[in-house]
């Protein structure tokens, strides 16, 4: 069984119309163990944009604390925040640091530029980055997150339209998936605010 | 070079050397695709794409797996294509026989029940097929029965197979089932909206999987017959 | 021996100063003039290129460098350690973009630079670099330019002059700069100024200048934008007549 399976967990993100969404499930699990429901997978880097990190959850704590210490030591020394596509490659970077030994997650990485374009990318556990301009999906439900994303998103989704999108991807696809599920968290991010939203979903 | 001569490289080579050689015959292949079904209430529909490959090749662009048994149930075979019409074949003469030896046609829930026990009779030399089994009932209800390689049975409301099952389900469960959709009534699905989502769902299954595309064949049975309707999807 | 601070590197004089520093100004002193301007669309990096003998081929001369595709630099001082410098830039710019795939904002760049420079008034077995830049740059909040010392600390101006001829060439700036100046004023404006300390007659081959900004865009990480370079000898001729 593949180490980036061992913990379980599943990612999604959109692109809107002048928006961004960005998804995960909250299941801790070792194999097919639950331990916790409560366990975060997306981290903000900047006011408008997030890090989700699905994999191993040792790694995604460390990646985590990483990442936040490398974007606050980018906004000292450069006296302005990180944009989403500078962001994607000091991720991919760092991960690529490790190509012989590799940190388990594969991040997505979601938000608004300094122009409130949208952007999304997801990438692989050694930092090949994937510049997608409709939806990413990580974790141990990407076929079946694929399956519904291809079938839901439609173009220009207005930020409640993309949170129920995404909602519902996550949810259908997370309920096939036994090391995925147990509550959901969806943020919407928008030019003026970021939209949390905590969801129940099926608790087995 | 083969190493039996590398350690005999005497003069006296010419004699042959008695070595044990290892051969190996592996009697599986997976050949891909994607069937669905879905029940309605009165009528069931069954679709398979028709792509088959093997690796990366495409060996046929049109290769139907779904094939109707009766007048009220369609079969279709995802996994390993010659197993599945190995098996499709021998359901039929098992169909024939019935035929003559009752003087009707074998009842939707019947053949579910003796697929399930064709496959079990292989149990340690399995059908590598993951068959769905679409008709209608002696009632007139659509049913969909789903089935392991070694004989497990479900009925369900929908199901999908094959190699887009995990892109697909989901999907289903979310448009046919009605699961995550607060407050939702769960009327009779049409056999309109039924075609509708299997067109969907094959479309976007064929964007993200390379062995499902070409030719969508969606078969419609009802208490009348069945009916067969054809559909292209990417042949990329 | 008549100063005892002055050999070892580390150790402040009574009166506060670090000795050396002051005499890697004075190599900076007898260096010949350089000039920066910044204009409203841009900037020009300017500096005399004199040789020592008419038999050297001057075009092989380099003072006025790349590095990076947005950043430029020109020295007063010691060549070598320019070229010192220069490399350690270039590496710096190369490791920013490995890191984020793109070039460094001209702030960055110039911070990276200094701090090499202070590391070489502070190390042991090093001596500080004998050469003060102009280093031109244009990234996202438009064009910048900065000077940076021997000690390692450096300026933003709006125009700046360093070198044999610097207290004079400042003056002159000092009268001759507006804010709105644009690019193509400050080319003619950065000439006049050398032309001031000018020994014998000006050539295409006697000046070297760098501009960013106005005409010059390149695409980098798909967006268009203003690339630093080198006018040609051509180019300076057209200005010269």
């Amino acid at each position: 069984m593949s180490i980036l399976e061992y913990n379980g967990g599943a990612i999604v993100a959109m692109v809107g119309k002048n928006c961004v969404a960005i998804g995960s499930d909250k299941r801790f699990g070792v194999q097919l163990m639950t331990v916790s429901t409560e366990f975060p997978k997306i981290f903000p880097a900047t006011d408008k944009t997030f890090i989700g990190l699905p994999g191993l959850a040792t790694d995604i704590r460390t990646l985590s604390e990483r990442f936040r210490f490398k974007i606050n030591m980018y906004k000292l020394s450069e006296e302005r925040e990180i944009e989403p596509r500078t962001l994607a490659h000091l991720v991919s970077s760092t991960l690529y640091e490790r190509r012989f030994g590799p940190y388990f997650v594969e991040p997505i990485i979601a938000g608004l530029d300094k122009d409130n374009q949208p952007f999304i990318c997801g990438m692989d556990l050694i930092g090949c980055i994937n510049f997608a301009k409709d939806f990413v999906v990580a974790g141990t439900t990407t076929d079946s997150l694929f399956g519904v994303c291809e079938s839901l998103w439609e173009p220009d989704l207005e930020p409640e339209d993309l949170f129920e999108t995404v909602s519902q991807s996550l949810l259908n696809a997370v309920d096939r998936d036994s090391l995925a599920g147990w509550g959901a968290v969806i943020h919407v991010v928008t030019p003026e605010r970021v939209i949390t939203r905590t969801l129940k979903t099926r608790m087995d | 070079m083969n190493p039996v001569i590398l350690y005999n490289n005497d003069t006296s080579a010419n004699v042959p050397v008695e070595a044990p050689v290892e051969r190996q015959f592996y009697p599986y292949a997976d050949n891909g695709g994607t069937s669905l079904g879905i029940a309605g209430a009165d009528f069931c529909l069954l679709a398979s794409d028709t792509r088959k490959s093997s690796g990366y090749s495409i060996h046929s662009r049109y290769s139907p797996k779904a094939f109707k048994l009766t007048e009220k149930a369609v079969l279709a075979t995802n996994g390993f294509a010659a197993d599945g019409l190995a098996l499709t074949k021998s359901l039929c003469q098992k169909l024939e026989w019935y035929k003559h030896a009752h003087d009707k046609e074998m009842s939707t829930p019947a053949l579910a029940q003796m697929l399930s026990n064709t496959l079990y009779y292989k149990r340690f030399f399995p059908y590598y097929t993951f068959n769905l089994l679409g008709g209608i009932d002696d009632q007139g209800r659509g049913i969909v029965y789903s089935f392991d390689p070694v004989g497990s049975m479900g009925t369900e409301l929908c199901r999908a197979g094959g190699s887009s099952a995990a892109l697909i389900q989901p999907f289903l469960d979310n448009q046919v089932g009605l699961k995550n959709q607060q407050g939702a009534q769960q009327t009779p699905l049409s056999l309109e909206s039924a075609i509708r989502i299997t067109k969907d769902a094959f479309t976007s299954a064929t964007e993200r999987d390379i062995y499902t595309g070409d030719y969508l064949e969606i078969f419609i049975i009802r208490q009348e017959g069945v009916t067969v309707e054809r559909f292209d999807l990417k042949k990329d | 021996m008549t100063d005892r601070y002055s050999f070892s590197l580390t150790t402040f004089s009574p009166s506060g100063k670090l000795v050396q520093i002051e005499y890697a100004l004075n190599a900076v002193a007898q260096g010949v003039t350089s000039i920066g301007i910044k204009a409203t669309n841009g900037i020009v990096i300017a500096t005399e290129k004199k040789s020592a003998s008419p038999l050297i081929d001057d075009s092989s001369l380099e003072k006025v460098a790349n590095v990076c595709p947005n950043i430029g630099m020109v020295y007063s001082g010691m060549g070598p350690d320019f070229r010192v410098l220069l490399s350690k830039a270039r590496k710096a710019a190369q490791k920013y973009k490995r890191i984020y795939n793109e070039y460094p904002p001209t702030g960055i760049l110039v911070k990276e630079v200094a701090s090499v420079m202070q590391e070489f008034t502070q190390s042991g077995g090093v001596r500080p670099f004998g050469v003060s830049l102009l280093i031109a740059g244009y990234d996202e909040t438009g064009p910048a330019l900065y000077q940076v010392d021997p000690s390692g600390s450096y300026w933003a101006w709006k125009a700046s002059a360093i070198g044999k001829n610097m207290i004079n060439a400042k003056t002159f700036l000092e009268k001759r700069y507006n804010d709105d100046i644009e690019l193509e004023d400050a080319v003619h404006t950065s000439i006049l100024t050398l032309k001031e300390g000018f020994e014998g007659q000006m050539t295409e081959n006697s000046i070297e200048i760098g501009i960013i900004g106005g005409t010059t865009t390149g695409f980098t990480e798909g967006k268009e934008r203003p690339l630093f370079r080198k006018l040609s000898p051509l180019e300076v001729r057209d200005y010269l007549t």
